[in-house]
């Protein structure tokens, strides 16, 4: 079995109506033994922008502390947060440069992006292992239920939802999802995020 | 006296003395054991012939094979017919191995002289004669001793045209253009925009040219190809294949190609 | 490695398997049955036809999906609808669903050892005059369910039917239950966004959709009989009744 799965879990992001909308569950396992049912992958970045993470559970902490660093460093530097786009460009490359022995993670990024009339648009990004970005303009998915959340993502989702409708959406697609992955489940959380707040929800799911 | 049962009513065995504990007697195995022998019969192709390409056209089915039967690297045989007429409505072509074919050639002219034999008029058409390749194909696969091959089947009956594929493995389908081996990756693409959806208007020299230019793109690209090949046509008045066709080729390009080795600057 | 030269002995097992890509699925309904499957045929990242069926009118009340290894597949329905005929001429009648399901399941495990590749998926009306899905796994294991996806895109499309079928994550509106069967018009639907989803995002799914629509004997055709490309199979109109319907998928 491979590393990308020894400890389970999935994330998928989704764009809604002047929203977007990133999800995860809640396991962290040993192989087919789940060991907690609180394990956070998704970690705010700035008041609207969040990055999920999932895949080797040590690799979740290593990187969440290592943006943490090069997030504040930008700040320091440029005197103003990081948008979106700007942070999954830096995932991308700190991703890159471990190229030939990388961080076992495959992250999604999700944020509302500052446009240049000062309004703010909806923006996801995912990137494999070693940091191939993928610009979706619907949704995108990662870890190990990602075939499954492609396939509910692909029925569920729609164009132009709105906050509470694309909570819906979110939730649904990744609660079916994990119900069908053996290392992925046991409870999830939902942060919906609109240019002025961010809604966070704990969802009850099967505990099986 | 023995006094191991399990031997008893078997042939004796003197190589060993059966009265020791240590090493333990072997068993005398039973003749019939299937594994006895450590049966070797997966072969692997030996003579092969490389792609054979067919497509559908206005009068019924036309299908090309180069005459090349290679012993691995080696051009080996230069003058192979791999193309095949059985009976007078289809034409079948092989690629993979030709010991193979040629056997698969023995059967199909049993069948059709037993076909003719019982005299009562019913002839043998293409899609009898994919079925039947089709069983012993997938007969032979299943007890782990395939024909080495890849074939076309293709010919015209009661104005229907018919055209399909079958492999060592018993696999097969239809379509209006087909190709094997090599084929499949580098002619299909130029059949199919070629002849798809144009099945029912094209022309016999429109289909023959599609087929010759893919043969040209084949003989360039693929090592084990020929420049010379048969192009056998079915269609209502029966099977034609052709004398072999020599192409005409252009190497000057070659001395343009920069970055594969070779050149000095 | 291999490498063409002579210089060391080469060793290569034959391998009478492959994998022929595509997708089937089978929902069940209160008095009819819908069977599915893609029409492509794959080998590796090479499409070999457009149109190879997967899907199989067995009796006019019985209809069975195949997937996996083709040669496999075909071989496995020709088999079936052998020992089908057989039992016409030994009763003088067709096998009822659930002994044809119990059929199966022993002509899958008499190949215990060297197994049929082939998922199968048998949709149907049961005698009793209900849908009726049975899934089965490559050596015989069986059951009765009201829906199933199977081959290349399950993973995509059965969570979507989990939700979509069973309701799964769905709390009823207050003072209400969820249907246990929906009707025929919605069923169609999410067979449909099945297809063009797993169509969407797996390289081996699309270029066209066969839906079969099996109706108990005596249930109009009202749910289907304004769409277009729809054939009926049955051998006659009184009993149960079988319909292709034919629509594209994407090529690409």
């Amino acid at each position: 079995m491979s590393i990308m799965q020894y400890n389970g879990g999935s994330v998928i992001a989704m764009v809604g109506k002047d929203c977007v909308a990133i999800a995860s569950d809640l396991r962290l396992g040993v192989q087919s033994l789940s060991i907690a049912t609180n394990f956070q992958k998704i970690f705010p970045v700035t008041d609207r922008l969040y990055l999920g993470l999932p895949g080797l559970a040590s690799d979740v902490a290593t990187l969440h502390e290592r943006f943490r660093l090069l997030t504040n460093m930008y700040t320091i530097k440029e005197e103003r947060e990081i948008e979106p786009e700007t942070f999954a460009q830096l995932v991308s490359s700190t991703l890159y440069e471990k190229r030939f022995g990388p961080y076992f993670i495959e992250p999604v990024v999700a944020g509302m992006q500052k446009t240049p009339s000062g309004g703010y648009k909806p923006f996801i990004a995912a990137t494999d292992l070693i940091g191939c970005l993928n610009f979706a303009k619907d949704f995108v998915v990662a870890g190990t239920a990602s075939e499954k959340l492609f396939g509910v993502a692909e029925g569920l989702w729609e164009p132009d939802l709105e906050a509470e409708d694309l909570f819906e959406t979110i939730s649904q697609t990744l609660l079916n999802a994990v119900d069908r992955d053996a290392f992925s489940g046991w409870g999830a959380v939902v942060h919906v995020i609109t240019k002025d707040k961010v809604v966070t929800r704990k969802l009850k799911g099967r505990m099986d | 006296m023995d006094h191991f049962p399990t031997n008893w009513g078997r042939p004796r065995n003197d190589a060993h003395d059966a009265f020791n504990t240590y090493p333990l007697h072997q068993r005398p195995a039973p003749h019939t054991d299937t594994f006895a022998e450590g049966v070797q019969r997966t072969q692997q192709p030996i003579v092969t012939g490389t792609s054979v390409l067919a497509i559908k056209y206005k009068d019924g089915i036309m299908m090309t094979a180069d005459t090349l039967a290679s012993y691995g690297s080696l051009a080996r045989f230069k003058s192979i017919q791999r193309l095949h007429a059985v009976g007078e409505s289809t034409v079948i072509g092989a690629s993979g191995d030709m010991s193979d074919f040629q056997y698969l050639q023995g059967l199909l002219d049993g069948l059709v002289t037993d076909e003719f034999t019982a005299g009562d008029g019913d002839a043998l058409g293409p899609a009898e004669v994919h079925e039947y390749l089709a069983r012993v194909l997938y007969a032979r696969r299943s007890k782990m001793n395939p024909l080495w091959n890849s074939l076309l089947v293709g010919g015209v009956k009661d104005g229907e045209s018919f055209l399909a594929y079958v492999d060592l493995l018993g696999t097969t389908y239809t379509a209006s253009t087909l190709a094997t081996g090599y084929g499949a990756y580098i002619a299909l693409p130029l059949l199919r925009q070629a002849v798809e959806g144009r099945e029912a208007t094209l022309g016999a020299d429109e289909a023959r040219r599609i087929l010759t230019e893919s043969m040209r793109v084949l003989f360039y690209r693929d090592a084990r190809s020929l420049n010379k090949f048969q192009i056998a046509t079915v269609t209502a008045a029966g099977v034609d294949i052709s004398e072999p066709i020599v192409l005409d080729t252009a190497w000057g390009f070659a001395e343009g190609i920069r970055g594969y080795g070779g050149q000095t600057q | 490695m291999p490498d063409g030269s002579f210089a060391h002995p080469q060793e290569r097992q034959f391998n009478p398997y492959s994998e022929n890509g595509g997708t089937i699925l089978a929902i069940a309904g209160a008095d009819f049955t819908v069977v599915a499957g893609d029409t492509r045929q794959s080998e590796g990242y090479s499409i070999q036809t457009r149109y190879a069926p997967k899907v199989f009118k067995l009796t006019d009340r019985a209809v069975l999906a195949v997937n996996g290894f083709a040669a496999d597949g075909n071989m496995f329905v020709k088999k079936v609808k052998q020992r089908l005929e057989w039992y016409r001429h030994a009763h003088a009648k067709d096998m009822p669903l659930r002994a044809i399901a119990r059929l199966i399941q022993t002509m899958l495990y008499a190949q215990r050892f060297f197994p049929y590749y082939v998922y199968n998926i048998l949709g149907g009306i049961e005698e009793d005059g209900s849908g009726a899905v049975y899934s089965f796994d490559p050596v015989g294991s069986y059951e009765r369910e009201a829906c199933r996806a199977a081959g290349a895109a399950q993973a995509l499309v059965q969570p979507f039917l989990d939700n979509q079928i069973y309701f799964k994550n769905q709390q009823p509106p207050a003072g209400s239950s969820h249907p246990v069967h929906l009707p025929l018009p919605d069923v169609l639907s999410i067979v449909i966004d099945s297809f063009t989803g797993a169509t969407e995002r797996h390289i081996e799914v699309g270029d066209g959709l066969e839906i079969f629509v099996i109706l108990a004997k005596g249930r109009s055709t009202q749910g289907f009989d304004g769409r277009s490309g729809v054939q009926e199979l049955s051998t006659t109109p009184e009993g149960d009744r079988v319909f292709v319907i034919r629509r594209e998928l994407k090529k690409d």
